[in-house]
């Protein structure tokens, strides 16, 4: 049995996709066996990130009406083996999912893989309550900035009312991602610090992403950051899938430029 | 001083069709030559003069005080007292409710109040933790909040106590209250002769330890 993650943020182009492509890929890096769901029905993205848009024959909506079984939607990847990717229907709206259709799809995922990895639509909407409705876990991936947070709080909010879990009783666990954290503007307060952020979500942190030029690129060759060993993205999404690995990673101080590094270090001399 | 008391006849009317009423008065002239006749409405010129050509005793738009019998006094009297009672009822009910509200309804929360959430308290509220920016609280009653608001606060009640906080919007009795009143540790916020008045609970940190 596996466990079941939905990446959500409220607000669009805080990067979930490009958390989940990246997520989802070090985790099968790590010898786990894990699958990526797009639920973003109409606006499928994914299967570009990970470099497998040209390999889409069946979506998840077809597997859910039954045009076609889980095996032959499921798409393994190149890069490597233990990743897989069901991906959303393009030609359709997100008032084709259920309930029931949405359970029955997730636990049979949740049966045949160790991590289900769920990447949520922007919004707060009826696809957004779908992916998060059968969720043991949340990921929230937020910027630094005002608008971002306040979306995913209201988006924690409504996984806080709406997930099954939480109506039998459970507690969903919550964890939070930073991504895009310029240090040099958190260091001169243009930016918000990571421990103001966590006080005002009041969720675990899981990782900071510091912003990286190199993220663009990558999505555009599909190719996630995470398998350029120099990118600084892509480190820091190494670091948290193996935190979601079980794996004891520090947690980098990615909020210090190296000149503010440097600075603190000659304070010491003074 | 020398006075006379006596009962005439009143004929109360309206015009509508002048020609109507010229012809009603003609047909029963001696009926209301000894009536006083009192006239609802605008008077036009022609109705004047053919009143005064008449000599007829009219009067426009007054209310004359009417004697009354002594049972619809009575009646009066005693609905009166009526009324009386129930009002009297309604107060102390009233009252009785604000008693209520004072002493037993105090609804302690502690949990995060996030974005999109509207708490709507009928009484008095005690929050021990943060309201988040996209959040509202309403109470008809005292409200205590312990940590920073970055919502929207609607309080009714007699007072309020909040920290600093620069991002909140607080509306007490629907006048906003001004955040740069508020000090870094606990203030009160209460309405005193129509005016706000808020006063920091502690400015000094007590040591206890000394």
């Amino acid at each position: 049995m596996g466990i079941v993650i939905a990446v959500i943020s409220g607000k669009g182009g805080v990067g979930k996709t490009t958390a989940t492509a990246n997520l989802g890929l070090g985790i099968a890096i790590n010898n786990k066996k894990c699958v990526v769901v797009d639920f973003d029905i109409g606006q499928r993205n994914l299967d570009m990130i990970l470099g497998l848009e040209n390999r889409v024959v069946y979506d998840m909506v077809q597997v859910m009406d039954g045009e076609a079984n889980l095996k032959q939607a499921l798409i393994k990847s190149k890069v490597n083996e233990n990743l897989h990717f069901l991906a959303a229907s393009q030609t359709k709206d997100k008032s084709v999912l259920d309930s029931d259709k949405v359970e029955k799809l997730v636990s049979e995922l949740r049966e045949s893989f160790d991590f289900v990895i769920l990447d949520a639509p922007a919004g707060i909407e009826s696809g957004y309550e779908h992916t998060i409705e059968f969720a043991d876990a949340a990921i929230v991936v937020v910027n630094p900035e005002v608008s971002s947070i306040r979306d995913a709080d209201r988006a924690i909010g409504i996984l806080d009312s709406k997930s099954a879990k939480v109506k039998a009783g459970d507690d969903v666990a919550k964890y939070l991602v930073i991504n895009r954290i310029v240090a040099d503007m958190v260091e001169s307060g243009e930016m918000l610090k990571s421990d103001d952020i966590l006080e005002i979500l009041n969720i675990k942190l899981l990782g900071k992403i510091p912003e990286d030029k190199g993220v663009i690129d990558a999505s555009n060759q599909g190719k996630p950051v995470i398998l350029d060993k120099k990118s600084i993205a892509g480190q820091a999404y190494d670091r948290i899938s193996g935190r979601l690995c079980g794996q004891k990673v520090d947690m980098k101080d990615i909020e210090v430029s190296d000149a503010g590094l440097f600075k603190k270090i000659t304070g010491i001399f003074k | 001083m020398k006075s006379k008391q006596y009962s005439l006849k009143v004929f109360e009317t309206t015009v509508g069709d002048e020609l109507q009423f010229i012809n009603f008065f003609e047909s029963n002239y001696t009926l209301f030559k000894d009536h006083l006749i009192v006239i609802e409405g605008e008077l036009s010129d022609n109705i004047r003069q053919y009143l005064e050509k008449k000599n007829l005793k009219y009067l426009n738009n007054v209310v004359l005080p009417k004697g009354r019998t002594r049972k619809a006094l009575e009646e009066e009297l005693s609905i009166e007292n009526a009324d009386a009672k129930f009002s009297e009822q309604m107060a102390k009910d009233e009252l009785h409710k604000l008693e209520n509200q004072l002493q037993n309804n105090l609804t302690v929360l502690d949990e995060m109040i996030r974005s999109g959430r509207e708490v709507n308290i009928k009484g008095d509220l005690l929050l021990l933790n943060r309201v988040n920016s996209g959040a509202t609280i309403k109470t008809s009653g005292n409200l205590i909040i312990t940590q920073v608001v970055e919502g929207a606060i609607r309080c009714n009640g007699n007072f309020m106590m909040l920290t600093a906080s620069p991002k909140a919007n607080i509306v007490f009795h629907d006048v906003e209250v001004d955040n740069n009143l508020l000090e870094d540790r606990l203030n009160r916020v209460e309405l005193k002769n129509n005016e706000i008045i808020i006063t920091p609970v502690l400015k000094k940190e007590i040591n206890w330890a000394l």
